[in-house]
């Protein structure tokens, strides 16, 4: 899978995102198991523009490969931009237009 | 096209909640790094843990049912590595989950900007049966919504 996924839908004025990251998101515990450091997503903001349409901090307890639903007033053409962060500084960012 | 720089990238961006459109940028994990920190104690549905991690996010844990409504949350959970929690509401301007199954309590936090709809889904992690709760501040007053979640196989042994 790419580093994430992304669906964009627009109907009468409001757009409907599911979105799929890729990341392992390793909790505290279960990186302890592992033998491996602990890390996941700590921050993800969706931008339209320079307007922020969706923002959210998250925890280890999100599930591996986070799968996100969120909606937002917006038009088909207008493109999204999904950006995380997570726990070592690691970002990514992927761009899509609204359908 | 130039690379636009990662908002809230170490930076600690200072609330601008006047801001006409929204472009504050809230990393709370930034702004609140204790509040991640807080602890469920090991009883069963135990909200202890719960209710200080509401305090450290929104202030205070007083909270009025209502307003918000929690949808497609098994009642039985299989896999307790991937439970879905979907919550909407009219509107809102801050919303937290919690839960009292994992070691700590606080699962997100959303800020919603003015152009986003609040209804929103994530999958999360229940190492055991536990509570899910949503806090949400709506016209400056917190409600909660809470749904107790059997899990059969917990999701956080890997």
């Amino acid at each position: 899978m790419a580093k994430m996924r992304i669906k964009a839908k627009e109907k009468d004025g409001i757009v409907d995102v599911k979105a799929m990251l890729k990341h392992p998101m390793l909790s505290y515990d279960q990186a302890k198991k592992q033998g491996k450091e602990a890390n996941f997503i700590v921050y993800i903001v969706g931008k339209v523009g320079d307007n922020v349409v969706y923002e959210v901090s998250t925890s280890q307890f999100l599930s591996k490969n986070p799968f996100l639903k969120f909606k937002f007033k917006g038009k088909k053409g207008e493109e999204l931009e999904l950006s995380w962060i997570d726990l070592k500084g690691e970002t990514a960012s992927k761009k899509v237009k609204i359908k | 096209m130039e690379r636009r720089k990662f908002l809230g990238l170490g930076l600690g961006v200072a609330a601008l909640s006047l801001a006409p459109v929204s472009v504050v940028a809230k990393n709370y994990r930034k702004e609140l790094p204790d509040a991640w920190k807080i602890k469920n104690k090991d009883a069963e549905n135990d909200l202890t843990g719960t209710n200080e991690a509401i305090k450290a996010v929104f202030g205070t844990d007083k909270t009025e049912e209502g307003k918000i409504k929690l949808y497609k949350i098994p009642d039985i959970a299989e896999n307790g590595a991937v439970v879905p929690v979907n919550f909407k509401m009219d509107k809102a301007t801050k919303i937290a989950v919690f839960q009292t199954a994992n070691p700590e309590a606080l699962v997100a936090i959303f800020d919603v900007p003015e152009l986003a709809i609040p209804d929103y889904g994530i999958r999360i992690k229940m190492a055991k049966t536990g509570t899910v709760t949503v806090v949400a501040e709506i016209d400056g007053k917190l409600y909660r919504a809470s749904k107790v979640v059997k899990v059969t196989a917990g999701g956080c042994g890997g």
